[in-house]
């Protein structure tokens, strides 16, 4: 099964199995890392599931919308590489990407 | 005497007038309890009830509508119950509803839910909202005095679902008449589930079943062509009837919560000294008072999980099989969470993290529009009246009013709220309803009935019609199997079952319901 690296806010480091049909999001969330709120559970209304996303995988995700784009706004820790979870479904094209939770706003 | 903490949630009316003083007695004996006699859990701690929503490996959602309470349908063997559920699924009440559906199809009906209400939707729909709300509230503030839940809450949120999803003018009136009759999710005083076939949204699903199959032929602008067409996240297609069943649910879980929603926030809007002066001077502070309300007196006071593996909560062993009460209204009051957590307090900090739309893979999805479409009636409340009282004749003085609930062990909801306006300096009455005049020249003229107009519910209620099909198509008319479909006509079911309902049947029928009078 392909699999997610995933940094929490500590900078530790653990790679998870992401099944079929989930987003990003549902992969970190099943995994474990409850410092991700991902409060409104992946209708992009929230930004408590603010990754910054390796770049080398920049060009194989979903684009962003308008409304995730607006979303980040809100966040402190928006850079260059900023994403909702929720919005990037996870594919297996997607095998070894490394995301970092992003600071708690 | 058995103590509070023992007494029956699930019976005991006290407890329903007052469901916090009896979770407060149940926290004294730790944050997981099993009450005497009974063989389920209550989990009131803030950390351990988040700890199972996040634990959907070993919890299941199955009994989230029947409730803790009611035995399983089976009897749970060994230390993993997975199949046993799946097994028994239908066993349960509304166990294919999304909000009872575990692993890959929740995961995967989840993902259609999960883009309905952006924000940029809610955003496109606000100004029919406002403009929605902004009459209503003028009519209510023009008559002075109103049951603010009958006549504002209940039609308000129907009307905006309806109009979100696409639900044609002509048929919203219906909706809101079979919403009002319908009992809240988690009855008190029957079991009817969502689903059984003379429930009122059982109703309302026959007519879905003709919306969704006619946004499968012919696609529009809404949400549900949208969910009619949708794929699932592997690329198959939800089979419609599924689609039938989320429509459903969506009216049966959205509208008493956001009804009940708008009307326990304006107990606090007239009750807490002050607040409906400062929301007025700055109503940019609604959104922190509905948060605030969310956690005090959310519209969901518990839900509840199956341990469907051998685990544990809080440290606790729970065996597979046992069931859990999550009491969402004793997390949102926890002490160990919150600070002095009966008081009322505006802009708490992170008081988004309160439970009251739940956490994880269940979350409310429904919740954004139950934000959006609360605060903009609350705006129109403020803007139009100078003053809002509770009716004291109806409710006694503040600090001693009498309310009743919605007796349901899910909704935490008044029956009734008589509130009187005061009109603002500025307010002027509502012109003569446009609307009333718009939705009559909506309703098309009585037609002839046939298999290409006419629903075949409305056939089948048509006496002469109902003969004529039995001699058509013998044994349709007592076809349970047909429910769904009663919303669509007989040359919509064509397209499903064409060897069954052939052109020339069709036509032959056609030609003989031509014969008897329209009713």
């Amino acid at each position: 099964m392909p699999s997610l690296v995933i940094v929490d806010r500590s900078g530790a480091e653990r790679a998870v199995a992401a099944g079929p049909g989930l987003t990003v999001m549902e992969v970190i969330r099943d995994a474990g890392f409850d410092e991700m709120l991902a409060l409104c559970g992946g209708c992009c209304s929230c930004a408590t599931c603010h990754v910054h996303v390796d770049p080398a995988f920049a060009g194989l995700i979903d684009a962003m919308g308008a409304d995730e784009n607006d979303l980040l706004d809100g966040s402190a820790d928006r850079d260059a590489n900023s994403r909702l979870s929720c919005q990037i479904r996870f594919t297996p094209q997607l095998d070894g990407m490394r995301v970092t939770l992003a600071q708690d706003d | 005497m058995t103590q509070l903490a023992d007494r029956d949630y699930f019976t005991d009316y006290q407890i329903l007038k007052d469901p916090y003083a009896y979770f407060e007695a149940v926290r004294e004996h730790g944050p997981v309890y099993q009450p005497e006699g009974r063989d389920f859990l209550i989990v009131t701690g803030f950390e351990e009830l988040l700890e199972v929503m996040r634990n959907s490996a070993d919890f299941s959602a199955i009994i989230g509508l029947q409730g803790a309470a009611l035995p399983l349908p089976f009897t749970p063997e060994g230390s993993d119950i997975t199949d046993q559920i799946e097994q028994h699924r239908h066993a349960f009440h509304g166990g294919d509803l999304l909000v009872n559906l575990d692993d890959k199809p929740h995961t995967n009906m989840r993902a259609l839910v999960n883009t309905l209400f952006t924000p940029s939707r809610l955003k496109a729909n606000e100004a029919y909202m406002a403009d929605f709300a902004d009459r209503m509230v003028r009519g209510a503030v023009a008559k002075g005095a109103i049951d603010l839940v009958d006549e504002i809450a209940t039609p308000f949120v129907t009307w905006v679902v309806a109009d979100l999803l696409g639900v044609p003018n002509e048929d919203r009136q219906m909706f809101m008449d079979k919403i009002r009759e319908a009992p809240c999710p988690g009855n008190l005083e029957g079991d009817m589930a969502l689903d059984e076939a003379d429930h009122p949204f059982a109703v309302m699903g026959a007519y879905f079943a003709g919306y969704v199959f006619d946004r499968v032929a012919h696609p529009r602008e809404d949400v549900l062509s949208e969910l009619a067409n949708a794929t699932y996240p592997d690329g198959t297609r939800p089979d419609p009837a599924d689609i039938v069943k989320l429509g459903m649910f969506m009216f049966g879980a959205g509208q008493d919560t956001s009804a009940k929603l708008l009307s326990n926030a304006m107990r606090y809007i007239v009750d807490q000294p002050g607040l409906q002066a400062r929301l007025r001077a700055d109503p940019s502070l609604i959104p922190a008072l509905l948060e605030e309300v969310l956690r005090l007196e959310g519209s969901t006071k518990q839900t509840a999980r199956l341990a469907r593996r051998d685990t544990s909560i809080g440290g606790r062993p729970v065996k597979a099989g046992t069931r859990v009460l999550l009491a969402i209204a004793a997390a949102n009051r926890d002490p160990k969470r919150w600070d002095q957590p009966e008081a009322f307090i505006l802009g708490r900090p992170r008081i988004k993290e309160h439970v009251a739309f739940g956490r994880s893979a269940h979350t409310c999805a429904g919740a954004p529009l139950a934000r959006a479409e609360v605060r903009v009636i609350l705006e129109k409340f403020l803007e139009h009246t100078a003053h809002i009282d509770i009716d004291e004749a109806r409710h006694g003085p503040a600090g001693a009013r009498a309310l009743d609930y919605e007796p349901s062990f899910i909704i935490r909801g008044l029956s009734e709220l008589h509130v009187k306006l005061t009109p603002s300096a500025s307010f002027t009455p509502l012109e003569p309803a446009p609307a009333d005049a718009e939705r009559k020249a909506d309703t098309p003229a009585i037609a002839a009935i046939s298999t290409g107009d006419t629903r075949l519910a409305d056939l089948l209620d048509n006496p002469s019609a109902r003969e004529l099909i039995d001699r058509h198509f013998p044994g349709i008319s007592e076809d349970q199997r047909i429910g769904m479909a009663k919303g669509m006509t007989l040359r919509s079911i064509q397209k499903f079952a064409p060897d069954q309902f052939t052109d020339a049947a069709l036509d032959a029928l056609d030609a003989d319901l031509a014969a008897i009078p329209a009713q």
